[in-house]
């Protein structure tokens, strides 16, 4: 055996240990919504179910009073999708900005940033909730979506750290061709932040994708509500609660994450193609 | 300037014109928020569907979600002024609410027949009644219980006990338990609030005044003589240790140790009886009350949950009328049957009776029982309740059971730092 | 007044235009929350009921009258210490295991090992957590065929912390994203070069990859940190702040203080004092980045 197979066997036998641990818990849900509810916590060890059947799933899906998790997955997919989209839209666009443009008060835009990215939220909720009530925006997807457009101060900063790695005489070229800046941003930079981008699509979908309190406090009409919070419409701890269909349709949840992620992966490791960047 | 002028008048006609063309409105929408597991959900929108078609005038908007964040939405709506017209609230928080001045007295609309509480108990009323008003309407009633695993007396060779059963009787059985079987006697958080005001009572007090100022039992022998008694049994293994239970987390119905064959006794509330025997595949539990003081019972219906009208409501009497549908309707009944607990009109417990399942009966058996020995309902928590629990009661019981603080000096602090958020 | 060049004039424009939607977004739903949370620091706020304001009493409060403000402290602080260097490394070794080859059987295994990050704040996850540390759970059973004796890992006030730092180690899909991200943006010609010159791997590593990266190091650093001060949800959904107190975190008593005692006044100060203390902390990672952080672009902000 030639050093380099030896290598490889080692490598994926070693990937895969790690990966037994990574998924087990995954697999735990999975196995549970198949299963009786009595079985369910009686049983918590055993993976693999005594009478697999499909009823959890056909009873979450039901929802609530012929409110179904289509409409739920409906609405996760509305504002998850355009949640993303404003994310990427404008956080690479003030990153720009405030990475490549030097202009007088930059640094105090940058600090309000960090400060935001400080601030609980915990502490948010109540301010935000009139702030949104005077706006007449409360029992509508708008809260959750529009401050997305204007940018979050998590992805605004990861992206500046990465347009920062990016060599400078490669816009300072262009600049002295007549490029202007929008120019320079989008056929330049842009192209060299595929990586973050897909990162930071991937991280905003799924955070919004999974935001409870949010979407808790500000819809109350059930048939706007996303999945995550449909979710826990299931559980009372004081009644009976149908685990089995929390289990179901928390894995089901799992799906369109997990597809995003495995989709738009290949545009990270792919990397930057563009060849020549130090000309 | 003059350009300004000019736009903040076109806006001004453009809202106007909002307002005239939005349609009048002809039928009276009312909302209304709860909070429940998925059975609840399906149950409630059924009701109101039925309501909807008795009164096609009256629109429902139900808002529902699961429990564990519900005041969080609550209170955050009540601070943009945007809380519904009728509202699921709970017997620990409803003080709080009614002295924040956030529900309607109802006295008026009982007064004037549209809320009929004619076949409801007086006590059962007044378990919504504050500083000499109703405010809340009393869905169903639980109590304090011990559910009994009937199969596993019976392997230990141990008699079911009488309904008036002491702690003496308690600590015997569950001796013999754990012994015979290697399980827990009882189980779990055991010394929770909820056991306790039931000893306070026994001890001739309760855990709070009438007017919630203060500690309502003088001596603090009965604080640490309870948890002394706890302990003792914890030793033994007779009830499981405090962490064990902590490393457990908070556990649902279904996960409790008599649902997974580790305890034949389990404290509960009574309307959880149908949880945890789901979980047992329908088998047959016993509910019991707290065990007694020699013979002195401290059991007491406790409120499930109150449907309460918003203050501002612009349409208490529908609301009221929703609300009489809610506990006075016997189709209705029976659709909700004994989710809620036990349902509080005796002429709509007669119709449910022929309804009920086995677990159902056991759990109407038990309240009835509870009516017959039980205390009166003590008054509503004081408003601060919530943070004495948090801060003040549970630490101090974890530390007991961790044994970094004796009960007699639990007991002092106890009495210290309540009466110091009571003053507050 | 100093006359502005035309490509200072033209930069001016351009930089508010670019950052006008973080600009507007500030102005329009962040400048309110963040006063209004400063100012209900000073005040008694119940929700329910107007804040009064009641001067410093919450903050004299929180240092002299409130063990379990410190107890909280503590914990958080334990946790951060532990939790954010674990957690960094381990995604680091990741992303660098991960960038090394490139096949359909990887693209694979990365769904998987993100996996724990994409089931975060479930409630299976509070399940599994606990059996796998429970008492008679996974953990001991390995523990007793090398003879060792069980320990009640959630149940201990020393351990259970721990269980929770490795919850958050073994959540390390984001901050490996971002590296593997940041791995892949590297130059390849910068590695060519190097192996021309006989750099090794490990030459490459210290030499080449670490500071090329050392940029999105930073970011990860400071927001990894600023996260483990706020870390909320794995005490919350698993061990509810116990045993005693030992892992409950900041920001889960601040949420309890806001929503279950009603005290939005008192938890208002609680976040601006963690906000205070954060920013201390990055402001001094930022003055460290000087030395250590590598710009392709020289201006820093």
């Amino acid at each position: 055996m030639s050093k380099k197979t030896l290598n490889s066997i080692i490598y994926y036998a070693f990937v895969t240990l790690i990966a037994f641990f990574m998924v087990y818990p995954a697999l735990w849900m999975l196995s549970s919504s198949f299963k009786q509810h009595w079985e369910i916590f009686s049983d918590v060890l055993n993976l693999i179910p005594k009478e697999p059947n499909f009823n959890n799933y056909k009873e979450g899906w039901q929802g609530f009073g012929g409110i179904t998790f289509a409409t739920f997955f409906k609405n996760s997919f509305i504002i998850a999708g355009l949640n993303t989209l404003g994310t990427i839209i404008s956080s690479t666009l003030v990153a720009y900005g405030l990475a490549r443009i030097p202009f007088p008060g930059r640094r105090i835009i940058f600090m309000t940033v960090i400060l935001t990215l400080m601030l609980p939220m915990q502490v948010q909720i109540v301010p935000r909730y009139i702030l949104f009530t005077q706006l007449g925006w409360i029992n509508t997807f708008r809260p959750l979506i529009v401050p997305a457009f204007l940018g979050g101060p998590f992805f605004i900063f990861m992206v500046m750290q990465f347009i920062r790695g990016i060599p400078k005489e490669l816009d300072e070229s262009a600049f002295i061709d007549g490029a202007d800046r929008f120019r320079i941003f989008y056929h330049i930079i842009l192209p060299n932040l595929k990586p973050v981008v897909t990162t930071a699509a991937i991280f905003a979908f799924y955070w919004s994708w999974n935001d409870f309190m949010g979407p808790l406090v500000y819809i109350n009409s059930p048939e706007k509500y996303p999945v995550s919070v449909a979710l826990r419409a299931f559980s009372d701890p004081s009644a009976v609660t149908n685990w089995g269909a929390v289990f179901a349709m928390s894995t089901l949840s799992l799906i369109p994450v997990l597809v995003i992620f495995v989709f738009f992966q290949k545009y990270i490791v792919q990397g930057v193609t563009t060849s020549g960047l130090r000309g | 300037m003059r350009k300004y002028w000019k736009l903040l008048v076109l806006i001004l006609i453009l809202m106007s014109f909002i307002l005239v063309i939005s349609p009048a409105q002809q039928q009276i929408t009312l909302r209304i928020i709860w909070w429940g597991s998925q059975d609840r959900h399906n149950r409630t929108l059924k009701v109101i569907e039925l309501f909807q078609k008795k009164y096609p005038n009256i629109k429902i908007v139900a808002e529902y979600t699961g429990w564990s964040e519900y005041y969080t939405k609550l209170t955050t709506m009540a601070a943009g002024g945007n809380l519904p017209d009728i509202m699921q609230q709970d017997h620990a928080y409803l003080r709080g609410w009614v002295e924040k001045g956030l529900l309607l007295p109802l006295d008026d609309l009982v007064a004037e027949g549209t809320l009929n509480l004619k076949d409801v108990s007086k006590s059962i009323v007044d378990s919504g009644r504050l500083y000499g008003k109703l405010y809340a309407i009393n869905l169903g009633n639980n109590s304090q219980a011990f559910a009994i695993d009937p199969e596993l007396f019976r392997k230990a060779g141990v008699p079911l006990p009488s309904t008036l059963w002491t702690w003496e009787d308690f600590k015997r059985i569950a001796r013999i338990i754990h012994k015979k079987l290697r399980i827990y006697g009882a189980a779990e958080n055991l010394g929770d609030h909820n056991v306790f005001r039931v000893w306070t009572i026994q001890k001739g007090g309760y855990l709070f005044s009438e007017d919630g100022k203060s500690l309502g039992y003088e001596n603090d022998e009965v604080y640490s003589s309870f948890y002394r008694m706890l302990l003792e049994l914890q030793d033994e293994g007779v009830i499981p240790s405090r962490d064990v239970e902590l490393a457990r987390g908070s556990v649902s119905p279904e996960q409790r140790f008599i649902c997974l064959g580790k305890a034949a006794m389990q404290f509960t509330w009574s309307n959880q009886l149908t949880a945890m025997s789901r979980a047992l595949k329908n088998k047959p539990l016993r509910l019991y009350m707290i065990p007694t003081l020699n013979g002195k019972v401290g059991n007491f219906l406790k409120p499930s949950m109150f449907f309460a009208i918003n203050a501002k409501t612009k349409y208490p009497k529908e609301a009221a009328m929703f609300i009489n549908f809610f506990i006075n309707d016997i189709e209705a009944a029976k659709i909700l049957m004994a989710e809620r607990g036990v349902p509080v009109s005796r002429r709509v417990q007669l119709a449910l009776k022929p309804l009920l399942t086995p677990v159902e009966k056991e759990m109407f058996n038990f309240i009835s029982i509870v009516e017959k020995y039980g205390a009166p309902t003590p008054a509503p928590d004081p408003e601060r309740w919530q943070e004495i629990y948090n801060n003040v009661f549970t630490p101090l019981y974890d530390q007991i059971m961790y044994k970094k603080i004796t009960p007699e000096e639990a007991a002092k602090r106890f009495r210290e730092q309540v009466t110091q958020i009571l003053r507050k | 007044m100093k006359k502005l060049t035309k490509k200072r004039k033209h930069d001016l424009i351009m930089g508010y235009l670019f950052t006008s939607p973080w600009i507007i977004g500030f102005l329009a739903f962040i400048i309110f929350p963040l006063i209004t949370s400063l100012f209900l620091s000073f005040t008694r706020y119940d929700i329910l009921s107007s804040p009064r304001w009641i001067g410093f009493q919450n903050w004299i409060r929180m240092f002299t009258q409130d063990p379990r403000f410190w107890n909280a402290t503590k914990a958080t602080f334990k946790y951060v210490i532990f939790e954010v260097p674990l957690r960094l490394i381990f995604a680091f070794i990741v992303a660098l295991i991960f960038s090394q080859r490139e096949s359909k059987v990887l693209n694979f295994y990365r769904a998987i090992y993100y996996i724990p990050s994409l089931i975060g704040g479930s409630v299976a996850i509070a399940v599994v957590w606990r059996q796998i540390w429970g008492y008679d759970g996974i953990i001991n059973a390995l523990l007793s065929i090398f003879g060792i004796k069980g320990i009640n890992w959630l149940g201990d006030t020393r351990t259970a912390i721990w269980t929770l730092i490795l919850l958050a180690v073994w959540q390390f899909g984001s901050p490996m994203l971002i590296f593997l991200a940041a791995l892949k943006q590297v130059p390849q010609e910068l590695y060519e070069a190097a192996t021309i010159d006989g750099a090794n791997f490990w030459g490459r590593l210290f030499k080449i990859t670490i500071p090329m990266v050392t940029p999105v190091i930073l970011f990860n650093l400071i927001n990894q940190m600023i996260h483990g001060f706020m870390a909320f949800t794995q005490s919350y959904i698993i061990t509810q702040g116990g045993p005693l107190d030992s892992t409950l975190f900041y920001a889960v008593y601040m949420y309890r203080k806001a929503f279950n005692d009603f005290e939005m006044g008192y938890a208002s100060a609680l976040a601006w004092f963690m906000l205070a203390l954060v920013g201390i902390f990055t402001i001094i990672i930022f003055k460290t980045s000087k030395r250590w952080v590598y710009y392709e672009a020289e201006e820093g902000v």
